[in-house]
């Protein structure tokens, strides 16, 4: 293996830019369809508010429904320039794979390419597990050689710390992989997930020309990665490759709902992506590609000015890392492709609307790069979807706030009797031109399915994709109005000042937990029903054009219950995926391995819980490893004396008398960790904590291998 | 290590106290993964009797915890024989020591000789010195060093400007636009 990277091009080579001439054509179109749309739509709202006359409300409704209407738009000719182009019968000029030769696919990769995988108090077993399933798939293509895996740890709960190092170990041990997977710790978390990133850039990026990005959740496939190699070797000028990850392993209804759409209307979304956004695609922070020598000289990430939420570290680092690889004269692309890519989602709506709550802030920040020098014009663009995305939200519910307010104004009102006849067909325009926009694409992508069977051959399955479609869309209907609503106090909430704290992301789910479901969509249910009061007072007419939303608000929490159940439709043959069909191997090994896991000999919860510390403290192999990973430090007197009165409470109270940083504290001391597995052996049981005594008689009993607790049981390659 | 010898008589401690150390050595031999019975009784038994000379020098401290003292010692002494030239410190020994013993695979390959200074194998001496040395991979450090966006509004205006001077088309749109206004706003005047 090389270990240095060749001098990547200082000023970017034009090979993987789309030629100015196609990308201009191709966006022309793209915005005057959309602006065509938007601007449509905004003069038949105009001719239907103006006829009562200009007020307030009507001004502010206006102003409400052009952004609204222009992200309808985007979506709506997104979706159909995809679904034309899958059925182009020319391939796509600036199809990245047609620049690929024949021998091109033959040849060896001598690049070198570190893959690495960020975490943060992650599943241990999943994160180690999908690692496995990649590395195998990878070995297959004969490439392996020229791959190394770093996971980067940022875990501060210390239970997991240690599980990673165990799982990291008996890993390596069963790959033999010694020298290709290696795990980092970093003490202190700077900057979360980009500063993560970059320490890892700072510290081996020079030994390789590209970095392929995981996400804890992410799996790919060995072909796929060899192939987004050879495209960065054959396109010098691309900076970044996005792949297009599709959702899977998902256990709830919900998730099996995302995934299914995902699969459905995913891959014509990602085309027509990919026709507008040519070279300035987006990058979305994991399952991509990214040349490394630019990305460490031209988009290490400055703070924000101001302080949080609206400024300081920035969250959503990955569209500015794209901004940044442009703005150096580097493609960045997105290379639409239909397997060998896959992530996780969260399992249940509040999952969801946690993650979109740190996804929000993060888009919010982009206010201030709109307007920043230097950027490609498209990257604003981009910018301003992801600030849109979040922001439409709200605007769509000050548009029904208002709306109620017009149709309560008494004789002017948005129900005056009279108007009607004096804005002639312009009403029923707008109507039926908004359900164009909104369902239009979804018929197209399902008719399309239909005729083509893209997804499955036999009738049965296209018919049950049908079914799935249709019952899709009435779940995510219910959905919507529900979303807006957290999604607006989100925004309102980070425009008052408060910030989002980082946890980690859970991607599974033990059960419906009832209690948190009504305490998060009790206040939803409330402002529906009180709403629908004021409806009904107003009018039926009106009662009835907002009931879809009101019924969503309504219904909240039953929905929220049945969406993070396990009745996820597939005894029916509902919202089936090719993936679940027929799974790709890579996706087997990780399910068959996890499927070993979970059937292994398991403690007793209390044990379970806190395994890493147990196996820390009482196995010899785990101290070993532990206390060889540690960088060993001078302490001070006092330093000592503290640590060791933590370490006396640590074994005569058990882990729960400390705090977590407490915890974490004596777990980074390296003599502190050695004496703590020699005292706990040497101690009488009556100086222990009843934690300790159970430990200590079970712990021999639960593993014939310290480290294989975490892991599927294989033979050592 | 001596041949077995299961004379075991401490003129110091309690039986029970003797009963609770034999019982924390076997669970604590386990945990070495060593499935051996036999040589783990042995190292149990040789432990033991080390501890009991121990605990006749130093009766305060109780007779399991100087086993487990006694069993370290042992260890230190075994690892530091078989890393004897590597330039470790004696911390790095005994953490580093333990972990490459389990990486040689040394509980199932060599459970008889797990302690036994006398006995050392040199294929298990190379194997547990191999799995200590891996490491890496080597440092490269490179700088990341953020660089400064400029977000001043000015610099838009200026980059705005500067795009009406690269393409003129857009001055005369925008010109038009402001003309077409102007005399729309006159024409509603004059209505």
């Amino acid at each position: 293996m090389s270990l240095t990277a060749p001098p990547a091009p200082l000023s970017a080579s034009s090979q993987g830019m789309p030629p100015k001439r196609i990308a201009r054509t191709r966006r022309v179109t793209f915005f005057v369809l959309t602006w065509l749309g938007t601007l449509l739509g905004t003069w038949l709202s105009f001719v239907y508010l103006s006829a009562n006359g200009w007020r307030w409300a009507e001004i502010l409704l206006l102003l409400c429904f052009i952004p609204l209407y222009y992200q309808l738009n985007t979506g709506f000719w997104t979706a159909l320039i995809g679904v034309w182009l899958q059925n182009r019968p020319d391939n796509d000029a600036l199809d990245l794979w047609g620049t690929l030769t024949a021998d091109d696919q033959a040849a060896d990769i001598t690049a070198t390419t570190a893959i690495i995988i960020p975490v943060y108090n992650e599943d241990v077993t999943r994160v180690w597990e999908g690692l496995r399933a990649t590395y195998e798939s990878l070995a297959k293509t004969q490439q392996l050689d020229q791959f190394d895996f770093f996971v980067l740890s940022d875990s501060d709960d210390t239970n997991k710390w240690i599980e990673e190092q165990s799982a990291w170990i008996e890993l390596c041990r069963q790959l033999n992989a010694f020298g290709r997977i290696f795990y980092r710790k970093r003490r202190k978390p700077i900057n979360r997930k980009s500063g993560n990133v970059s320490d890892f850039c700072r510290r081996w990026g020079k030994r390789y020309r590209y970095m392929i990005v995981f996400d804890a959740d992410s799996l790919m496939s060995g072909a796929l990665m060899v192939g987004l190699v050879r495209l960065m070797e054959k396109n010098a000028g691309i900076g970044i490759i996005q792949t297009f990850p599709k959702q899977i392993c998902s256990e709830t209804l919900l998730g099996r709902l995302m995934q299914f759409a995902q699969s459905l209307y995913g891959p014509a979304f990602m085309a027509g992506l990919n026709y507008w956004q040519n070279g300035e695609a987006n990058f979305w922070g994991h399952n991509a590609i990214l040349r490394l020598d630019p990305f460490i000289k031209e988009c290490a990430l400055p703070p924000l000015p101001a302080t949080v939420p609206f400024g300081g570290h920035i969250l959503s680092h990955d569209f500015v890392e794209a901004a940044l690889m442009r703005k150096a004269g580097y493609a960045v692309r997105l290379l639409p492709t239909n397997r060998g890519s896959y992530e996780e989602g969260p399992p249940t709506m509040i999952d969801m609307l946690k993650r979109d709550r740190r996804w929000c802030q993060g888009n919010m920040q982009h206010f201030w790069l709109l307007f920043a020098k230097g950027w490609h014009p498209m990257s604003r663009i981009n910018f301003a979807h992801g600030v849109l995305s979040y922001v439409s939200s709200p605007l769509w519910f000050a548009f029904l706030v208002l709306s109620t307010y017009l149709a309560a104004l008494p004789g002017k009102g948005i129900l005056d009797p009279d108007l009607a006849k004096r804005v002639g067909i312009a009403e029923q325009l707008l109507l039926g031109l908004t359900a164009m926009f909104i369902f239009l694409p979804k018929v197209v992508i399902v008719m399309d399915e239909m005729l083509t069977g893209r997804l499955f051959k036999p009738a049965k399955l296209r018919f049950m994709t049908l079914i799935g479609s249709l019952a899709d869309t009435i779940l995510f209907t219910l959905m919507a109005p529900v979303m807006m609503w957290f999604h607006s106090r989100f925004v309102m909430k980070i425009i008052l000042g408060q910030g989002v704290s980082w946890i980690a992301q859970r991607r599974k789910v033990g059960g419906v937990d009832w209690r948190e479901i009504i305490l998060t969509f009790g206040s939803v249910t409330l402002v529906g029903a009180v709403w629908a009061v004021i409806a009904w007072y107003i009018g039926f007419q009106f009662f009835v054009w907002i009931a879809p939303i009101l019924i969503s608000l309504i219904l909240a929490i039953p929905v929220a219950i049945l969406l993070s159940g396990r009745s996820t439709g597939l005894r029916f043959g509902l919202f089936l995926t090719p993936e679940e069909l027929e799974p790709p191997t890579v996706l087997s090994t990780l399910e068959d391995n996890l499927a070993d896991v979970n059937s292994r000999h398991e403690l007793q919860p209390e044990l379970e819980r806190s395994y890493g510390l147990v196996q820390v403290c009482l196995d010899p192999y785990v101290n070993g490893l532990h206390v060889s990973l540690l960088r060993r430090r001078r302490s001070t007197g006092d330093s000592r004396e503290y640590l060791d009165d933590l370490a006396n409470r640590f074994l005569k109270q058990g882990p729960t008398a400390l705090k977590k940083t407490e915890i974490n504290a004596i777990m980074n001391d390296t003599d502190i960790v050695t004496s703590l597995h020699y005292r706990l052996w040497s101690a009488a049981e009556t100086d222990l904590a009843a934690f300790w005594r159970m430990a200590m008689k079970q712990y021999n009993l639960s593993a014939t291998n310290p480290f294989t607790h975490l892991l599927a049981k294989k033979a050592v390659a | 290590m001596d041949a077995l010898n299961i004379q075991f008589a401490p003129a110091t401690g309690t039986e029970d106290e003797w009963n609770e150390a034999y019982a924390r050595l076997a669970d604590y031999f386990r945990s070495y993964r060593l499935h051996n019975r036999i040589r783990r009784t042995q190292l149990i038994l040789e432990t033991l009797q080390r501890a009991a000379k121990a605990h006749q020098a130093e009766p305060a401290k109780k007779p399991t915890a100087h086993a487990i003292e006694q069993a370290r010692l042992l260890l230190h002494t075994w690892l530091g024989k078989i890393y004897a030239d590597m330039h470790m410190t004696e911390a790095q020994i005994e953490a580093s020591g333990r972990l490459g013993f389990h990486l040689a695979g040394g509980p199932d390959r060599w459970p008889s000789f797990f302690l036994d200074t006398k006995n050392l194998p040199a294929d298990m001496t190379e194997a547990m010195r191999l799995a200590v040395r891996t490491s890496g991979p080597r440092l490269n450090v490179s700088k990341m060093t953020p660089r400064d966006i400029d977000l001043g509004l000015t610099h838009t205006a200026e980059d705005t400007i500067g795009r009406f001077e690269k393409h003129p088309w857009i001055r005369y749109i925008a010109l038009a636009a402001f003309v077409a206004l102007v005399i729309s706003y006159v024409f509603r005047l004059l209505k």
